[in-house]
């Protein structure tokens, strides 16, 4: 019985000694040569794959491209461990201010040659700091709204009272009808109604002498919009505005002919393409201003790449910023990957070989846009924002626009703290 | 009726399961059971020492310390004791609830006492090493070069470098600029590829010379130096902040504004000028405090906690009212259709909860959703304060009757028929049997399932964020739309306010709310164990 037991024992110990080994040897033979890991979304995975891909293959470095949802690159950059963390990312120009804020990426101070090539806009949108503005991001793909119109149901607007008449005209046709598909829904979309919003003069944040944004200078309780906020009223009163039209109505809508018009941007620029199939004319063009004093603009979008504070731990740092602030930077790689998800390159040499006229109809509809502010304050104003203009063109028992705004004002300095 | 069915799964009427499962017990018993636990047990020995290996290369002894301990507890567990059967079950049980229960309320209360939030996310030395790295900036004038990596004659490691504007060549090393001749470097598509007496650092050795060509400063004037921007560029920049170590302090080099560590994981000059990043460090009870003092928190709170409750009641108190209504009625033997029936009823629970919301949201819409337009209403579904908590409170009736409805089936058929016809034959009429036998033996199974629902209901987020998001706004001009529950709004306080993010308030919020729902629980469980000494 003992002998029995001992021997159980040892067995025990030898295969459990023996896995280890195997284990141990394999860990100690995978000490690594040096790569560049990349956190990409599916959209853009197989463009980077190819631009950062060459860039390896002719520098003599591995390139590693991961794919995650969008949304994710940005909250798991703040969790991840550092042996897996990535050394470059795909983001959004409005996450600048807060990774710059938490120390997660690293500025980027590219050639005067390379700058050139970029409007500043682009180059700003990916610039933050509270004193002095650094650039932390390769900006490469921009994106923004535009007024898609139904040509056999109106024309290109002369004037926004050319746009208001035609809009209320073709809803008195028919009661589905609706004149101008603004996504809004309960909780409101601030970047849908942001156009209307700058045409009346209002603005997020004002810049400070320094030109960086101030979150201080809040534009929702701008007098001068407060005093064109009357216009928002007499929109809602007429319903010319109704903010129960949401993403998904708008858009089905405009399909079926049941809109004269449409706010949206290049990421629906295929189901356009593809509704010229069902008979639907439409064409793309800038938004009328309701005032004379202000443009009616939309927000601007930048992606780009980031290089993260991993790089430097994983000993790529200069590769990195090789890749990112140099290479990705120029007009052939910046074509790729704005093609990839059918948007307009930010490199203005790439913005003239764009050939696809949906895509040059949306450029043009930017000129002026403002970037989403890319400070981390901006969290606090999305859905105040989008929450007035709701409280404001809710139809009956709407709140006044001047009230819901200076409410939403005060929310958000609160907020802000 | 279902007594039928429900007799062919009692255990005590299957002789062939139980031939298989002792069968199953002699073969594990013998040396191919213990084959089988050695391996099992190598292989967890296996993964240990990988992980261990991990972490002891990042200096984590305290999780290497576990790792250890709670491996040879299993070991010796299995491998060497004959006497301590029981242990064989609890100790894999208690390191399971000791990973994923108590380690997550550990990190919970801990990030409760810290600021842990956008801008306070590094440890104060990666803080110091970002602040360092952002204060850099061009000075006036200062110019960007095309660079190459090199080697001199000796092998010393140098940047040759070609003025973008003036096209001057030079070599740069730790000393300085040295200018090189004209033609002496050549280029090739706007980047240098040969240089007279220097040898060009090329392909995968680039990649292995990261911190050499990093730490590569070529002075200029004053504090500025030439640095490596990558591969082909660099750039020459200076420090705006100087970092004095001794005082823990940041100076201004332009204008002497000093930066103090204020103690709350920041460096802040006397004007409130703030570095960024911060660093994560304990704030104590503050957090805590906020929620009583902050009016952005307060404001809205009984509000916001007076529907929370009156949601979670109503939702569980309807949905298990139709979901009893519902089992007493398809109780009937001899009904026709009875299946048909009871599936047709299970569907909204078989659809993913989030789904049948978005579909509600549609649905509902004001004037555009299908319900106004059938009925030819023009009821303000999800725009009235009033009608959007009612739509929250039908929408969550919808999903979570099925589950009553189920349960209740299930505990009626438990209860014996002889009592109920005892009742009867006592003279006793249905609804006095229903009220005095029928309900307090079935509360008896169903009562703490109710009180699980209250809590889940009570944290309900995803009901009140797809259908409403909170909205419509409230008329108390706060944060908290009418239709926010503590969970939205403590979502709403925590992740869109501020700068983003703010886990130190959100924890902090959460075992308020924990305190909350387990104060309730508690009351509610003491309670039902009156109704146990029913039985």
């Amino acid at each position: 019985m003992l002998r029995i037991r001992t021997l159980r024992r040892l067995a025990g110990v030898l295969v459990v000694t023996a896995l280890s080994a195997v284990v141990l040897t394999g860990t100690a033979t995978s000490a690594e040569a040096p790569k560049v890991v990349i956190w990409a979304d599916h959209d853009r995975k197989a463009a980077v794959d190819k631009v950062a891909g060459e860039w390896g293959a002719a520098k003599g470095i591995t390139v590693q491209v991961v794919e995650k949802d969008f949304g994710k690159i940005r909250d798991d950059l703040k969790t991840v461990q550092p042996e897996t963390a990535p050394d470059v990312i795909v983001g959004a120009h409005d996450w600048t201010g807060q990774l710059a804020a938490d120390g997660l990426v690293l500025p980027l101070y590219p050639s005067k040659a390379t700058l050139t090539q970029f409007p500043q806009y682009a180059l700003d949108a990916f610039s933050y700091g509270t004193a002095v503005k650094k650039l932390y991001g390769a900006p490469v793909a921009l994106e923004n709204l535009a007024l898609i119109v139904n040509k056999k149901l109106a024309h290109v607007p002369k004037s926004f009272a050319d746009f208001e008449a035609q809009a209320l005209a073709f809803q008195k046709k028919s009661s589905g009808n609706i004149g101008i598909a603004v996504p809004q829904g309960t909780a409101g979309d601030a970047y849908h109604m942001y156009p209307f919003f700058s045409g009346l003069c209002g603005y997020v944040f004002g810049v400070n002498k320094a030109k960086n944004l101030d979150p201080s200078d809040i534009g929702l309780r701008d007098p001068a919009f407060l005093k064109n906020a009357s216009l928002i009223d007499k929109w809602n009163k007429e319903g010319l505005l109704n903010s129960k039209i949401d993403y998904g109505t708008g858009k089905d809508a405009f399909l079926k002919g049941n809109a004269a018009f449409w706010i949206t941007g290049p990421w629906e620029s295929d189901t356009l393409k593809k509704s010229g199939g069902t008979g639907l004319k439409y064409t793309i063009t800038s938004f009328p201003s309701p005032t004379s004093t202000c443009k009616s603009v939309p927000f601007l979008g930048v992606q780009g790449f980031m290089v993260t504070k991993f790089s430097t731990v994983h000993g790529v740092e200069t590769a990195a910023r090789d890749l990112v602030g140099d290479y990705m930077m120029r007009a052939d790689g910046q074509q790729a990957l704005a093609a990839a998800n059918g948007r307009f390159p930010a490199n203005t040499e790439a913005g003239k070989r764009v050939k696809d006229p949906v895509l040059i109809l949306f450029g043009k509809a930017s000129t002026g846009g403002v970037p989403m502010p890319n400070i981390p304050q901006m969290s606090s104003v999305w859905s105040e924002l989008g929450g007035a203009w709701v409280n404001a063109t809710k139809g009956a028992g709407a709140t006044p626009a001047k009230a819901a705004f200076s409410t939403a004002a005060r929310n958000i300095a609160d907020k802000i703290g | 009726m279902s007594t039928s069915d429900a007799g062919g799964r009692t255990p005590s009427a299957s002789p062939p399961g139980r031939a298989i499962v002792s069968r199953l017990i002699a073969t594990f018993s013998g040396t191919v059971g213990l084959g089988v636990k050695i391996l099992l047990l190598a292989v967890m020995n296996a993964v240990a020492v990988w992980a261990a290996a991990i972490l002891a290369g990042d200096g984590k002894w305290i999780a290497l310390g576990a790792l250890i301990a709670s491996t040879a507890a299993i070991d010796a567990v299995y491998l060497f004791s004959r006497r301590v059967i029981p242990l064989k079950f609890l100790v894999p049980g208690t390191l399971l609830l000791l990973a994923f229960q108590v380690t997550p309320i550990v990190y919970t209360v801990d990030v409760a006492f810290t600021n842990y939030s956008t801008g306070h996310l590094a440890t104060k030395p990666e803080a110091i090493r970002a602040i360092t790295q952002n204060t850099l900036e061009p000075p006036p004038g200062g110019k960007s070069y095309v660079m190459a990596p090199a080697r001199d004659a000796g092998g010393a490691l140098v940047l040759i470098l070609r003025d973008e504007e003036t096209g001057k060549a030079f070599a740069g090393t730790r000393k300085g600029l040295e200018p090189l001749a004209p033609g002496a470097v050549r280029e090739q598509a706007g980047a240098i590829v040969a240089a007279d007496g220097y040898t060009l650092v090329t392909g995968s050795e680039l990649f292995t010379l990261d911190r050499e060509i990093r730490s590569l400063l070529v002075p200029t004037e004053g504090s500025a130096a030439i640095r490596a921007e990558g591969l082909s560029t660099a750039i020459e920049l200076q420090p705006t902040l100087r970092y004095d170590a001794r005082a823990n302090t940041f100076t201004r080099i332009s204008n002497s504004l000093v930066f103090r560590d204020n103690r709350h994981g920041s460096f802040i000059a006397a004007n409130g000028e703030e570095l960024e990043p911060g660093w994560r460090t304990g704030v104590g009870f503050e957090n805590f405090g906020r929620m009583l003092h902050d009016p952005l928190i307060r404001k809205p709170f009984l509000r916001v906690l007076t529907w929370t409750f009156a949601f979670a009641f109503l939702a569980v108190g309807l949905a298990f009212a139709l979901g009893l209504f519902l089992a007493i009625t398809l109780d009937k033997p001899g009904m026709r259709f009875q299946r048909f029936y009871r599936s047709l009823l299970i569907i909204p629970y078989a659809i993913p909860g989030f789904l049948s919301l978005l579909v509600w949201s549609g649905l509902l819409n004001d004037d555009f959703g299908v319900v106004n337009r059938l009925f030819h209403t023009s009821i303000p579904w999800l725009f009235d304060p009033w009608w959007a908590k009612a739509s929250i409170i039908l929408v969550s009736l919808w999903l979570t009757f099925p589950y009553f409805f189920l349960v209740c089936l299930g505990a009626l058929q438990s209860i014996p028929a002889e009592l109920t016809e005892a009742a009867r034959v006592d003279g006793g009429g249905r609804l006095q049997i229903f009220r005095r036998v029928t309900l307090p033996l079935l509360m008896v199974a169903v009562a703490p399932l109710l009180i699980a629902s209250f809590a889940f209901n009570f944290n309900n987020f995803n009901n009140i964020y797809f259908l409403t998001a909170g909205g419509p706004a409230a008329t108390d001009q706060s944060v908290a739309g009418s239709t926010d529950i503590l969970i939205s709004y403590t979502y709403k306080i925590a992740f869109q306010a501020g700068k983003g993010q703010d886990y130190g308030l959100a924890t902090s919020m959460a075992i308020a709310i924990f305190f909350i729902v387990g104060t309730i629980s508690a009351v509610s469980f003491s309670r039902t164990k009156a109704l146990e000494n029913l039985q």
